[in-house]
């Protein structure tokens, strides 16, 4: 079947680089969508200020501009220690919760959930202690999650030591954690 | 960068976005749809999801657009989103899949139906494909038929270079060896 002088692989990679032609109907669905949003966040002063100290800038001092930055600097830096407060918590509300997971023979393991919309990517649990422990650590305001773990990127697993809540979707194994609002 | 746009700038285009000008983001849309879509449809195997993950990452990114801080780079940036939401679409198609499935052995061995006219070949294609993992699929997808250089790889997925070199490896030998499989059927 394969002109044996061209590598297959090769073969099937310009096979997939023909273009594609995606019907244009979808934009007309994008722009109907977007139509219905605000419009994107027009640049604020404060914005642009923050952009523009994100960019990378040259500056060039004197020595004696220097110094004088220097020193705005350190007033900056001492009135702010003065005020300094103990930082918010990421939300109010939101309480921590270990998940765990004793895995002994998987290579990468994920949580994933109505938290973090099933990404497998977004939160990846650690091994922890020996290697057969799997942890990670999620804020979670009140409310009631269904979850499960994805193990080497092809199981998914209900949680075993939590109620198993059945998933309208898809049927799949997965768990249900209730996150109460109070101070339990 | 791999990603590249032509003819007015995207920074233009975004640039009058910004200035609340919607149609605008119509060319972006444009401009992007066929490119991406080629991605999508390639990474999750079907048209109908690759077209409902493209209409997502358009709509997300309009939505986040004031977060894009490169303008001149908003092919890359809009290439990220979908890139992320492929592996949302990807992880639930999982999910899905084992709902319907039951049987691994049939799975293997299934052919896949697909609309007349597509070729033995087209079949072949999309049957290695859609059995790597989905990380060595996206390394191979962006490296052999997008043409990104690894950095702007690791930019996208997050991966390091050296980890994103030897899934492209194995998803080359993985798909080496089906083809070879497939050819003494």
């Amino acid at each position: 079947m394969f002109d044996q002088s061209e590598d297959a692989v090769e073969r099937l990679a310009r096979h997939l680089r023909r273009a594609v032609r995606i019907n244009p109907a979808l934009d007309e669905r994008v722009m109907r969508a977007i139509t219905a949003l605000p419009a994107p966040g027009r640049t604020t002063w404060l914005g642009e200020v923050w952009r523009w100290l994100k960019r990378p800038h040259q500056l060039t001092l004197t020595p004696l501009g220097g110094l004088a930055a220097a020193a705005a600097v350190a007033v900056v830096v001492v009135l702010t220690r003065m005020d300094s407060r103990p930082p918010a918590p990421p939300e109010e509300d939101s309480r921590a919760f270990q998940f765990a997971l004793v895995a002994p023979h998987a290579t990468r393991v994920s949580l994933v959930g109505d938290f973090n919309d099933w990404d497998a990517t977004r939160t990846p649990m650690r091994q922890t202690g020996t290697e057969a422990l799997w942890t990670v650590v999620v804020p979670l305001v009140p409310g009631r999650y269904h979850y499960a773990f994805f193990v080497d990127d092809s199981r998914w697993l209900a949680d075993p030591s939590a109620p198993v809540a059945r998933d309208e979707d898809y049927g799949a194994p997965s768990s249900v954690l209730t996150v109460g609002g109070g101070g339990s | 960068m791999g990603i590249h746009s032509v003819g007015t700038s995207d920074a233009a285009l975004v640039r009058r976005v910004h200035a609340g000008d919607t149609g605008a983001y119509a060319d972006l849309v444009a401009r992007y749809r066929d490119r991406l879509g080629r991605y999508a449809l390639h990474m999750l195997g079907n048209r109908e999801d690759a077209e409902e993950v493209l209409q997502d990452s358009f709509v997300r990114a309009y939505r986040s657009l004031a977060r894009c801080d490169d303008p001149e780079r908003f092919g890359a940036w809009l290439y990220g989103i979908l890139v992320n939401r492929c592996r949302t679409a990807g992880a639930r198609a999982a999910r899905r899949a084992r709902r319907f499935v039951h049987d691994p052995v049939a799975l293997e061995t299934a052919p896949l139906a697909g609309p007349d006219g597509r070729t033995e070949w087209d079949d072949m294609v999309r049957w290695a494909l859609a059995r790597l993992p989905s990380e060595s699929r996206e390394a191979f997808l962006l490296k052999h038929v997008e043409e990104l250089e690894y950095e702007d790889m690791a930019r996208l997925t997050g991966a390091g270079v050296s980890a994103l070199k030897m899934r492209v490896k194995r998803a080359r030998e993985q798909l080496q060896a089906m083809l070879k499989e497939a050819e003494r059927v």
